[in-house]
């Protein structure tokens, strides 16, 4: 014990891989050392059970569901542009890009719906909900009241972009993209208008009647106070453009977001910083609470914040694209948010806070669980080793018993310290995340929101998956026609280089090919888009030049080749890692041979059948199987060109996994692919370790 | 020694001195003073160099049409497909650094701390697994190694789940944890079989003189085996400069993101539409790269050849 297994330390170099996966764990089962296959075998396999109860204990809570307290969700093809909700939550609007303006109940109800002539950019619901303001790309501001009658409309010269209602329906204020506000009463008549001269569109209101203010924010980072006459009462200035403006019921409070990704939030008195908020991305829209005790901030990352009145995050619903509309009930206690994606969710703010409480509870459930079958586990053992024979001689073994095991432990404690920061990242990032794919692939599995044990549906629907079995196929061709190359171009050129007779040109050549490894895998890929290119590609040129014009083509675009332009990337396929391991080899065989066989009057030809190709048996089985694991997991070659079209042509299984889990959101089956992928991987390694000949395994 | 080879297969030349002897005894072919004489070129040989000039050749033509691309404006491109870049439009670079230099950056510090992290903590337990002795030792080892049955597909979306539920998407450390977690399997490897084959005297000596476990670590283990790190830490960055998939998984904003995923995204995000810029920027997003072979191609070329293999 305690010198390296030599069997070991030869695969080392599988990790080399340059096709860039994450984790990159690297590959290949044959880094398990294979000298007594059995006892190993155990060995691994109670490393693993014990590496995953660990990682059951350690990781597991995270993986615990934290519901977001959604109540509802309203979905449609087009993108929700606009959403308010009354006071008590009662109401939600909802105006989309079809334009629509969609009124729900509490309950997602739909109550009834507006159509206007064009997209709905803007919504404002009066905390009673008895009044609706809508400001549409149809360049018509209008004024609704509860039961969806159109009191009164008016049009100005460009797209209105947003509107708002003062809290009892007595003035209404309205962005435009001719540059101008416009505020109106309530029977339509036009008050006052201001030309800006600078896009705005984030306008609110608050008080009523004779005391209604309106709130601006413009693209200049200008946020204006005007009185219901138009007149000018407060300035404040930010330092980027103001998107969007909330403002509590009383006007103490004004929320402004910005396209930087802050949403500030100012004293409606004097119109200083209070706090502020840093998004990801550019905020959208913001809504405040009518008493400012919480604030809900919907920004372009995707995720809508819920803060509370100091400006702390206290919940952060992720979506799955830009957000571009949030509203928070008057009372605070109902969220709505509108995605591009189409969804207009509503949640219950409790429910979403006592989401993280809720997990916690069940992490506890989950740790009693782990603890439990641990001790089940170990009680086990015990019972094995006092019964069986076998368990005996392992007893006795460790004749020092269970004390001694733990002193030596204690003994050892700094060994163990210097390794955990090694394990407990490989338990995290590498064991939990492999076993969790290997569970949800049974499942029906959306993180944060369900996830149901489904058997084997996800298997049976891949295999009606077009796209899928296409990959299959694709993936099938990829791998045979990646080993072929990688087993002739470099091994030729490794030959040639190795046959010249002047050193001087073997150190140039050598060198020269191995030059294009310094450009980064994509960029070998979009350069030959470049040269694929239809209108000016160097490929399309070239055929012109010689008169072949009627060879040119759309190469990706034409499916009876496109699968076969992404094989000829990289032609002539010197691949420099191949050759250099290829090289490596042939002047690792020792003179003494290549002169015997030079003795024996064996040709160049006779010696590179006999003597070379069976003496770089270990650099051909470490390139066959890296290069299988890489094929069937190939991701950028098609994302990256045709991204899998056209049809499903050039569909890889990993281009399927991709598109089902970051674009469907379909995490189940993006595991069940996975799955399916990492038991093809294995086979092949296995298949390789245990059938490809290598009567002279290079030696440690 | 003057070893003569005879029958030089396909070549079919007499009899040729090898591996630079002199050979007084031979041809004269190699009296001449000749260029051919120097390259001792006969007609095998001959084929050799005109097969491996054209593959060279072809191998090269992305490359230089990566640079005379680079080099041209939109108007030189679709105008004057064939003709050289006139004037040579250097301002190109300029554009497209503008457009990736975040990007770069953004990769030289993921992969350079994930790479500083892998070395350190692999090099601490690849020490302490060749050195140490303590129960559990193979098992936890063979535990390690079985990691490299999982391919990175299956951990994929998982991981990415992991990272959502951990509140790490769209951070550094989204790159940085599972990349110095993942490159550890085999740096580690690498590592315990190199620290293995250091002699135990050297650790008793220091012992004897009242070195401390961690002292000798240090003072004796590393400085001896920097040649193994250098390597690892080249073989790392190299991988992590080059990953795709992963940071387009869990990295969107383009403030984040990582030169080999923003160069694909050069003209939706970034705004550059002329295609001179664009190549320009894959031309700088290379450097990092180039400079990294300058100096480390001997110990990534020494890892995969002699080292990966023989070790």
């Amino acid at each position: 014990m305690g010198l390296s297994t030599p069997g070991v330390s030869n695969k080392s170099w599988f990790n080399r891989n340059r096709s860039g996966m994450p984790l990159s764990t690297g590959s290949g089962l044959s880094g398990l050392p294979v000298r007594t296959a059995a006892g190993q075998f155990w060995q691994a396999a109670a490393a693993i059970a014990l590496a995953a109860t660990l990682l059951l204990v350690v990781a597991m809570p995270l993986s615990a569901q934290s519901p977001d307290g959604q109540l509802w969700v309203h979905g449609s093809a087009s993108r929700v542009q606009a959403v308010a909700v009354s006071e008590d939550g009662s109401l939600v609007a909802v105006g989309s890009r079809d334009n629509s303006l969609s009124l729900f109940d509490g309950s997602g109800e739909l109550l009834w719906k507006f159509e206007a002539e064009n997209s709905i950019l803007g919504v404002d619901i009066s905390p009673d909900g008895q009044w609706l303001a809508i400001a549409s790309e149809d360049r018509f501001v209008y004024l609704l009241d509860a039961d969806k009658n159109v009191l009164w409309k008016y049009k100005a010269a460009r797209p209105m972009n947003n509107a708002a209602v003062a809290a009892d329906g007595s003035l209404v204020a309205a962005t435009s993209d001719d540059l101008s506000v416009y505020v109106f009463d309530n029977e339509g008549t036009l008050l006052w208008r201001e030309e800006l001269g600078i896009g705005v569109r984030a306008i609110d209101i608050y008080g009523s009647a004779e005391k209604a203010r309106v709130v601006l924010g413009s693209d200049d980072g200008l946020i204006t106070i005007y009185s219901r006459e138009g007149r000018d009462l407060l300035q404040a200035w930010l330092d980027y453009s103001v998107k969007t403006v909330s403002v509590t019921s009383n006007g103490a409070r004004i929320l402004a977001g910005t396209s930087d990704g802050s949403a500030v939030l100012l004293n409606g008195a004097n119109g200083s910083e209070i706090w502020r908020f840093e998004a990801e991305d550019s905020v959208n829209s913001v809504s405040l609470a009518g008493d400012g005790s919480s604030a809900l901030v919907g920004s372009e990352d995707g995720s809508a914040y819920l803060l509370d009145g100091s400006g702390i995050l206290t919940h952060q619903f992720r979506q799955e694209s830009e957000v571009l509309s949030v509203s928070i009930a008057g009372d605070g206690n109902r969220l709505s948010i509108g995605t591009v994606s189409g969804a207009a969710r509503v949640f219950d703010r409790a429910a979403a806070l006592s989401g993280a409480a809720r997990s916690s509870a069940q992490r506890q459930r989950l740790i009693f669980a782990v603890v439990g079958v641990i001790a089940l586990l170990i009680l086990a053992a015990v019972w094995a080793a006092r019964t069986t024979a076998a368990g005996q001689q392992v007893w006795q073994r460790s004749a020092a018993g269970p004390l001694g095991v733990l002193q030596s432990m204690w003994s050892a404690r700094l060994s163990y310290l210097l390794i955990l920061p090694t394990l407990a990242l490989l338990l995290t990032f590498n064991y939990y995340p492999a076993f969790s794919g290997l569970y949800h692939a049974f499942t029906d599995w959306s993180p944060g929101v369900r996830t149901e044990w489904v058997g084997l549906s996800n298997f049976y629907s891949l295999m009606e998956n077009r796209f899928f079995l296409s990959g299959f196929r694709n993936a099938a061709i990829l791998v045979v026609v990646s080993v072929a190359k990688t087993m002739t171009m470099p091994l030729l050129v490794a030959e040639f280089i190795f046959n010249l007779r002047n050193r001087f040109s073997q150190y140039w050549f050598r060198t020269l090919f191995v030059v294009p490894i310094v450009l980064p895998a994509v960029v070998e890929i979009l350069v030959w888009n470049n040269i694929y290119d239809p209108a000016i590609g160097l490929l399309n040129e070239s055929l012109k030049l010689v008169g072949l014009e009627n060879l040119t083509r759309v190469w990706y675009g034409d499916a009876s080749v496109a699968l076969g332009s992404i094989i000829f990337i990289g032609v002539p396929w010197v691949n420099a890692f191949a050759l250099l391991i290829f090289y490596g080899g042939l002047i690792s065989i020792s003179n003494e041979i290549i002169d015997a066989s030079l003795v024996d009057g064996a040709s160049t030809w006779r010696r590179f059948w006999s003597i070379d190709l069976p003496l770089l048996m270990g650099q051909i089985k470490l390139l066959l199987i890296l290069n299988f694991i890489n094929a069937v997991q190939t991701f950028e070659l098609v994302f990256l060109t045709t991204g899998g079209g056209p049809g499903a042509s050039t569909y890889t299984p990993a281009l399927e996994l991709y598109y089902k889990a970051m674009r469907m959101d379909r995490m189940g089956i993006a595991s069940a692919i996975g799955m399916i992928l990492f038991f093809i991987i294995l086979a092949g390694t296995i298949v390789n370790m245990r059938f490809v000949s290598s009567s002279t395994e290079y030696e440690a | 020694m003057a070893t003569v080879r005879d029958g030089q297969g396909p070549e079919g030349a007499a009899t040729v001195v090898v591996r630079g002897e002199s050979g007084s005894a031979d041809q004269p072919l190699l009296s001449s003073s000749s260029a051919l004489a120097i390259l001792r070129l006969t007609g095998g040989q001959l084929l050799l160099y005109g097969v491996l000039l054209i593959l060279l050749i072809v191998t090269f033509i992305p490359i230089v049409y990566l640079i005379a691309l680079s080099l041209k404006d939109n108007g030189q491109i679709y105008g004057r497909f064939w003709s050289m870049p006139d004037p040579y439009r250097w301002e190109n670079f300029a554009l497209g650094s503008l457009a990736i230099w975040r990007a770069v950056l953004n990769s030289i510090l993921t992969s350079g701390t994930s790479t500083a992290a892998t070395v350190v903590l692999a090099s601490l337990s690849g020490y302490v697994f060749a050195r140490h002795r303590f129960p559990g030792k193979e098992l936890i080892y063979t535990g390690i190694l079985a990691l490299l049955m999982i391919p990175p597909i299956l951990t994929l979306i998982p991981a990415y789940v992991l990272i959502l539920n951990m509140g790490l998407e769209n951070t550094y450390w989204a790159l940085i944890l599972p990349w110095t977690s993942g490159g550890q399997v085999f740096a580690l490897l690498l590592c315990r079989s190199f620290f293995a084959t250091l002699p135990e005297e050297f650790f008793d000596a220091a012992r004897i003189d009242g070195a401390s476990e961690l002292q000798s670590f240090a003072q004796i283990a590393v400085p001896l085996s920097a040649p193994i790190l250098v390597t690892v830490a080249v073989v790392r960055l190299v991988t992590t400069y080059n990953q795709f998939m992963w940071p387009l998984v869990v990295i969107s904003s383009p403030k984040r993101q990582v030169v080999a995923v923003a160069l694909t995204q050069f003209t939706s995000e970034i705004g550059v539409t002329d295609l001179g810029p664009q190549m320009a920027g894959y031309i700088l997003a290379s450097i990092p790269l180039i400079v990294l072979f300058s100096f480390g191609m001997r110990h990534y070329v020494r890892g995969l050849t002699a080292g990966g293999l023989k070790a």
